[in-house]
C-alpha cells in the first residue's frame, strides 16, 4: 500500500470498525499472567523480576501512604513501556503518539496528586509554591512563577511523551524514505543514510523506554511532594 | 496502517461450540494448535463468566482424552516447542517434509515472498527499510544477550529453589545433630553406676573428716581444762614454797644477835689474814 507520513499516526480502522481499543489493550496479551506454580517458566520469572524492580524503584522514596499508588504506577509504567516498544515495529500504530491519550493519562493523575496534597496537607502543598530562602522582594513574582510551573505540569507530561515519540517515529519515517529514494540514485549515500537510520532506531528503542520511565517517575515525584 | 494482527486467542473462543479437532486434515496443525489450546485453556476458561465456563466445559467434554485430575499438577514441559529461525515451529517443517523434502518450506517461503512482491500485494515503501532496521536491532539483541537473559532467569529460579532446599537441609541437619546428642546422652546414662559410687565415696569421706575434726576439738577442750587444773596446783605449791622461804629467812635474820655478828666478822678477818699469808707464800 502507498503510505503517506500521516498513516502512522492515524487511529486505525478496519472496515469502519475502530481498532483503537484493541491497539491500546493488545500489549497486555503479551504479558503472561501468573499461574499458581511456584517455579514458573523463564518469561514469567523475568516478568516478575522486572515488576519487582520497577515497583521497588518507584516506591522507595514514597512514604506509606504513597504505597497505595504502587499498582497504578507500575501498571502505567508497563503499559507505556510495551506500547512504546511495540510501536517501533513496522506498520504499527502507537497510541502514545496521540496527544489525546497522553493528556488523558497525565491530567487526571497529576490532578489526583494535587488534590491529595491540597486535601491532606494544604499548607505544605501550598508551601511548595515558594522555595526556601528567597529574598522578600522576589516573593510575589516567584509565587506566580511557581504557580505557572505547577499548572503547566500536566501539559508538560503529556506533550513530552507525545512529542518524543512522534518526533522519533517521524524521523524514522523520513530517513527511511530518504534511504528508499536514494537507493537507485546514489547507493553509497543511501547506505550512509541506512546507517544513520540504524543508529536512530537504537536511539528510539532507548527513548521509548526512557520516556515511559520519565513519565511515571515525574508522577511519583509529584506524588512525593503532596502525599 | 493496520493494527498488529492479534494471534488467534486460543482455548476460550475456539472451544465455544466448535470442537478443536474439526479440521484434522493434517496432524501437524492439530499438534501445534492443540499445544496452544492445552497451555492456554485453563487461563482462558478462568477469565470467562461462570455460566460460559460451564457451557464450554460441557460442550468440549467429548474431546477429553484423560481423566480430569487437579492434583498432582501435571508437570511443565522441560523446554518450549522446537522453533526454527526463532519464528516457525519445527512441526511445520516436519509436516511438509514427506511431500517436499528438506527445502520444501524454504521454497514455499521464497515463492510466497516473490509472489507478494511481484504482484505488489506487498509494496516496498519506507516502512520496509524501517522494518529491516528494527529487525536487525532485535535479532542482534536476541543473539547477543539471549543466552545471558535465559541464564539469569534460570538463576532466579535456582535461587528460589535453593532457599527452600536450604531450609529443608538445615532442618534435617538440626534433627541429625539432635539424634547424635541423644545417642551420647544414652551412652552417658550407662556410666551412672560409677558416678553414684564416686559420689557416695565422696560423701563418706566428708563425713569421716568431719567426725575426726570434731573428735579433735573435744580432745583439745578436755586438755585445756586439765591443764588449767595442773597449773592451779603448781601455782599453789609455788606460792607456799616462796612464803615458807621468806618466813625462814626473816626468822634467821631476826635471830642473828649483835654479839654473834661481831664474832663472825672477827673470824672472817682472821681467816682472811691466814689466806693472805698463804697466798703470799705461794707467790
Amino acid at each position: 500500500m502507498n503510505l503517506s507520513f500521516f498513516d502512522q499516526f492515524t487511529s486505525p480502522y478496519l472496515l469502519g470498525i475502530p481498532l483503537i481499543l484493541i491497539s491500546m489493550l493488545f500489549p497486555a496479551l503479551l504479558l503472561p499472567s501468573p499461574n499458581n506454580r511456584w517455579i514458573t517458566n523463564r518469561l514469567s520469572t523475568l516478568q516478575l523480576w522486572l515488576f519487582h524492580l520497577i515497583t521497588k524503584q518507584l516506591m522507595i522514596p514514597l512514604n506509606k501512604n504513597g504505597h497505595k499508588w504502587a499498582l497504578l504506577l507500575t501498571s502505567l509504567m508497563t503499559l507505556l513501556l510495551t506500547i512504546n516498544l511495540l510501536g517501533l515495529l513496522p506498520y504499527t500504530f502507537t497510541p502514545t503518539t496521540q496527544l489525546s491519550m497522553n493528556m488523558a493519562l497525565a491530567f487526571p493523575l497529576w490532578l489526583a496528586t494535587l488534590l491529595t496534597g491540597l486535601r491532606n496537607q494544604p499548607s505544605i502543598a501550598l508551601g511548595h509554591l515558594l522555595p526556601e530562602g528567597t529574598p522578600t522582594p522576589l516573593i510575589p513574582a516567584l509565587i506566580m512563577i511557581e504557580t505557572t510551573s505547577l499548572l503547566i505540569r500536566p501539559l508538560a507530561l503529556g506533550v513530552r511523551l507525545t512529542a518524543n515519540l512522534t518526533a522519533g517515529h517521524l524521523l524514522i519515517q523520513l530517513i527511511s524514505t530518504a534511504t528508499t529514494a536514494l537507493l537507485p540514485i546514489m547507493p553509497t549515500i543511501s547506505l550512509l543514510t541506512a546507517l544513520i537510520l540504524f543508529l536512530l532506531t537504537i536511539l528510539e528503542v532507548a527513548v521509548a523506554m526512557i520516556q515511559a520511565y520519565v513519565f511515571v517517575l515525574l508522577l511519583s515525584l509529584y506524588l512525593q511532594e503532596n502525599i | 496502517s493496520a493494527a498488529i494482527l492479534v494471534r488467534g486467542k486460543p482455548g476460550g473462543h475456539r472451544g465455544e461450540g466448535q470442537p478443536v479437532g474439526r479440521a484434522v486434515t493434517g496432524s501437524v496443525p492439530f499438534d501445534m494448535l492443540s499445544r496452544l489450546v492445552l497451555r492456554a485453556a485453563p487461563a482462558a476458561l478462568r477469565s470467562l463468566a461462570p455460566p460460559a465456563t460451564v457451557g464450554v466445559l460441557h460442550v468440549t467434554r467429548p474431546l477429553h482424552t484423560t481423566q480430569q485430575r487437579s492434583a498432582p499438577l501435571p508437570p511443565l514441559p522441560e523446554k518450549g516447542g522446537e522453533v526454527r529461525h526463532g519464528l516457525i515451529p519445527e512441526e511445520f517443517f516436519q509436516f511438509l517434509y514427506p511431500k517436499t523434502g528438506v527445502t520444501g518450506p524454504y521454497m514455499l517461503g521464497t515463492g510466497l515472498l516473490l509472489y507478494l512482491l511481484s504482484k505488489e500485494i506487498y509494496v516496498i515503501n519506507h516502512e520496509t527499510v524501517a522494518a529491516a532496521c528494527i529487525l536487525t536491532v532485535i535479532i542482534y539483541g536476541v543473539k547477543k544477550y539471549g543466552a545471558d537473559v535465559a541464564a539469569f532467569a534460570d538463576k532466579l529460579n535456582e535461587e528460589k529453589m535453593a532457599q527452600a532446599l536450604a531450609v529443608k537441609n538445615e532442618a534435617i541437619k538440626g534433627l541429625e545433630t539432635a539424634i547424635e546428642e541423644e545417642k551420647k546422652e544414652q551412652w552417658r546414662v550407662e556410666g551412672r553406676k560409677y558416678l553414684f559410687d564416686a559420689k557416695r565415696n565422696n560423701i563418706a569421706m566428708l563425713l569421716e573428716t568431719n567426725y575426726r575434726e570434731r573428735l579433735l576439738t573435744v580432745y583439745n577442750e578436755v586438755k585445756k581444762r586439765l591443764d588449767y587444773q595442773v597449773a592451779m596446783q603448781n601455782l599453789k605449791r609455788q606460792k607456799e614454797q616462796d612464803h615458807m622461804i621468806q618466813w625462814v629467812e626473816k626468822n634467821v635474820v631476826q635471830s642473828i644477835t649483835p654479839q654473834q655478828q661481831k664474832d663472825s666478822i672477827a673470824k672472817c678477818i682472821l681467816d682472811l689474814k691466814a689466806l693472805s699469808k698463804r697466798a703470799q707464800a705461794a707467790v
